[in-house]
């Protein structure tokens, strides 16, 4: 019989009370472990989301946030301007297109309901983009998505729609970078050779081209002009690849408008520099022409995993101290239960600390019991409690259909290439279905660390709670044996 | 080897003080037997409490082997308790959930002997005090209560304590066991130099021991012992 034993067999004296103790403990052990686990796999993707944003701000022309139109557009002296500014790396024009298919497009004109909802034919108070017609169909189908966009739209859709695609995106790049700066990933074929002239070679997303069986030398059509697949690349999202990269001349050219700029991707050589290069931007080009942001409006996306991250850590701390609290009054009593038995071990000579060490054991077999059936609960629950966080607070932030926040989320998500002149209408499909996918994408898995570093946690208040009782312990004499129970 | 002086301990209870023990004094040399009697609530067992440091006098003092209790800080008092005294609770006052092996390993544990040596010590233990070999592993509360009253002895007995104080150590115990429990402490007495001042209402015990006392309203006085003659020529 050591401490150990002792303290294992105290543990379970009573085995209906330990029972219930033990299933106490679990609930605020598994809260704590789910709640951990939510703000572990929010924080990567918060860090995942920063590091892509990085050291990248946007320009787009004063008064088009939000795909609201407006504003005079950016011109390529801006973009000189732009790349003057100290610290300022490089500076990459970019003029977006719609794309519309071309059968598609006639079908619905025929059938009088392309202008009906606001769906996706130019957004209401937006600058009726160009729509170009083309031989591609979009890899995403309109569906439930673009339906749904229409109801949250403020515009009645109509039940008779014909089933349609979205329309791609096609986006004129100065330089081998999608719209939020990253350099693209070609995962077939080359590049576009000189950004700065025009060509009729194209940059495919990976899902478009299967969609419409292109592969590198291909070709398809805008406005009855062939252009060649020169190379395939992988966004890495849905909607990413659900695009096409001509140069940015060449897309001056079919939208009609040369020599503009719908936004502007700016590169500042550091992290620490972005928000002086910030103020910097916005002195040298003049607040009333150009708006510079940061990440491309993923403050937005960010503020909302922010508040979920905030949330579950409280929540965290919330459970964690409750089970401390748990095993604090459990062992108060226990303690003031067995005041004569304790009496006993000090009159046959046992010292404090090896009774306090008694306790405390005795305590951490609840917490392990209580941790090891929490455990279980947290890996059922967080996957669970996560989504439901994540939903809760998406809900809210896309219900505020105020002049583009959730436009803004979706920009971040999927292309924030889409510059403000109105390019997209808001409502798209993209908007939300880009917000979904960048929050769904939270995924909480229990990885094994995180659960440790919990259970470390809750061992760590057990002790902590356990410590007041054992050294109650020490307060009483051993002449409590001659005490009636 | 055991002194005590001008021992006092005073209780209140409500506005009236009682003085279980009233300004008691005696001495023990080693390898005394001893025997205290006394009506229900004369002080015995507050005396013995006492004298085992469970308890700390209102004045006066206990001096063992020439140190004094009252000198002594709460660990080393804890240390006397387990070292140098064996004490028979008069309930008993066994760990109800350890099994009677485990409760009498208990002080051995916490004088830090092996676990082996201190399992074998046990064992031998229950069986000097005629504990069934096949009711040592079995837990306290599924023992009777003379079968308790032994199994506290045997802990008492754990750490070969040089003072053995025993409140009704054969209190539950029908004659037979009882004279046993009798014949044992007194050997240890004789064999072993060990001091044991045991509390009884016992007849046949107090006139085996060497020496009596009697406790009356917290005042000691020492009585003649009627040893049978059969014990003194032994
Ligand atoms: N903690 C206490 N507070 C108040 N009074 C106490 C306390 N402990 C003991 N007493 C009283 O002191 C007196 C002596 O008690 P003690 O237990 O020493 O008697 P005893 O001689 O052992 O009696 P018995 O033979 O019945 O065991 C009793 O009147 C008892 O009520
Ligand atoms: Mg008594």
């Amino acid at each position: 019989m050591s401490v150990l034993a002792r303290s294992v067999g105290n543990a379970f004296r009573n085995k209906v009370r330990t029972a219930a103790v033990v299933a106490v403990l679990a609930v605020a052990i598994g809260l704590a472990l789910a709640m951990l686990v939510a703000n572990q796999a929010v924080a990567a993707k918060v860090q995942e989301l920063n590091a892509s944003v990085g050291t990248v701000l946007t320009v787009n022309p004063a008064g088009g946030q939000g795909f609201e139109g407006g504003g005079e557009p950016l011109t390529a002296e801006q973009a000189a301007t732009a790349a003057a500014v100290p610290n300022v790396s490089a500076v990459v024009g970019t003029q977006s297109l719609r794309l519309r298919n071309a059968s598609e497009a006639a079908a619905q004109a025929a059938s009088g309901t392309g202008a009906g909802p606001g769906g996706w034919q130019g957004g209401p108070g937006g600058q009726a983009a160009a729509s170009l017609t083309t031989s591609l169909t979009a890899a995403i189908d309109a569906g439930t998505l673009g339906g749904r966009n229409q109801a949250v739209n403020g515009t009645t859709g109509t039940a008779t729609q014909p089933d349609r695609s979205l329309p791609v995106t096609a986006t004129g790049i100065g330089a081998e970078v999608d719209t939020t700066g990253k350099v693209l990933t070609i995962t077939d074929g080359t590049g576009l050779g000189d950004y700065t002239a025009e060509s009729s070679s194209a940059l495919l997303g990976t899902t478009l081209a299967e969609k419409n069986s292109l592969t590198v030398g291909s070709t398809f059509t805008i406005t009855d002009q062939t252009y060649t697949v020169a190379g395939l690349f992988d966004a890495g999202t849905t909607f990413g690849n659900n695009a096409v990269y001509v140069t940015l001349p060449t897309a001056q050219t079919l939208a009609g408008l040369p020599g503009e700029l719908a936004s502007m991707i700016v590169t500042v050589d550091s992290l620490e520099n972005v928000a002086s290069t910030k103020t910097a931007l916005e002195t040298a080009l003049g607040t009333d022409k150009a708006d510079v942001t940061q990440g491309q409006n993923l403050e937005t996306a960010l503020s909302s995993l922010g508040s979920v991250k905030n949330i579950s850590l409280i929540a965290f701390i919330a459970a964690l101290g409750t089970a401390g609290l748990i095993i604090l009054l459990i062992m108060v009593m226990l303690v003031r239960e067995r005041r004569r038995e304790i009496g006993v071990l000090k009159a046959i000579g046992a010292p404090n600390r090896t009774i306090g060490l008694q306790f405390v054991l005795e305590a951490l077999v609840l917490a392990a019991l209580g941790s090891a059936v929490g455990a279980a609960i947290a890996s059922f629950a967080s996957g669970g409690i996560a989504s439901a966080l994540i939903s809760t607070n998406s809900t809210s932030t896309t219900a505020a259909p105020t002049t583009g926040r959730g436009a803004a989320m979706a920009g971040a998500a999927w292309g924030p290439g889409l510059p403000g002149g109105g390019t997209f209408p808001r409502g798209e499909a993209g908007p939300f279905g880009g917000a979904a996918q960048l929050l769904t994408s939270v995924t909480a898995s229990a990885s094994p660390g995180v659960i440790a570093a919990g259970i470390g946690s809750v061992f760590g208040v057990a002790i902590i709670g356990a410590l007041v009782p054992a050294l109650l312990t020490a307060r009483i004499r051993p002449i409590e044996v001659l005490r009636g129970e | 080897m055991i002194e005590v002086k001008n021992l006092v301990r005073t209780f209140n209870s409500g506005d009236r003080t009682i003085k279980p023990v009233n300004d008691v004094s005696f001495e023990l040399g080693q390898g005394t037997l001893a025997s205290i009697v006394g009506k229900s609530g004369s002080g015995k067992s507050t005396l013995l409490s006492l004298l085992g440091a469970l308890d700390k006098p209102t004045s006066g003092d206990v001096v063992v082997n020439g140190v004094s209790l009252a000198s002594m800080p709460d660990a080393k008092l804890t240390e006397y308790r387990r070292r140098d005294i064996g004490f028979v609770f008069q309930q008993f006052n066994l760990i109800p959930n350890l099994s009677a092996v485990d409760n009498v390993m208990l002080p051995m544990e916490f004088a830090g002997i092996r676990k082996a040596a201190r399992l074998q010590r046990a064992k031998e233990l229950l069986v000097q005090v005629q504990l069934d070999p096949d009711k040592h592993a079995r837990r306290i509360n599924r023992l009777s209560g003379g079968e308790q009253q032994r199994v506290a002895i045997a802990r008492a007995l754990a750490n070969e304590p040089k003072l053995i104080l025993a409140d009704e150590p054969t209190g539950n115990l029908d004659e037979q066991t009882g004279d046993h429990i009798i014949e044992l402490l007194s050997s240890l007495s004789r064999d072993h130099n060990t001091t044991i001042l045991v509390v009884t209402h016992d007849r046949a015990l107090a006139n085996k021991t060497d020496r009596r006392f009697r406790l009356q309203q917290g005042n000691l006085t020492e009585e003649p012992v009627h040893r049978p003659v059969v014990s003194a020529s032994a």
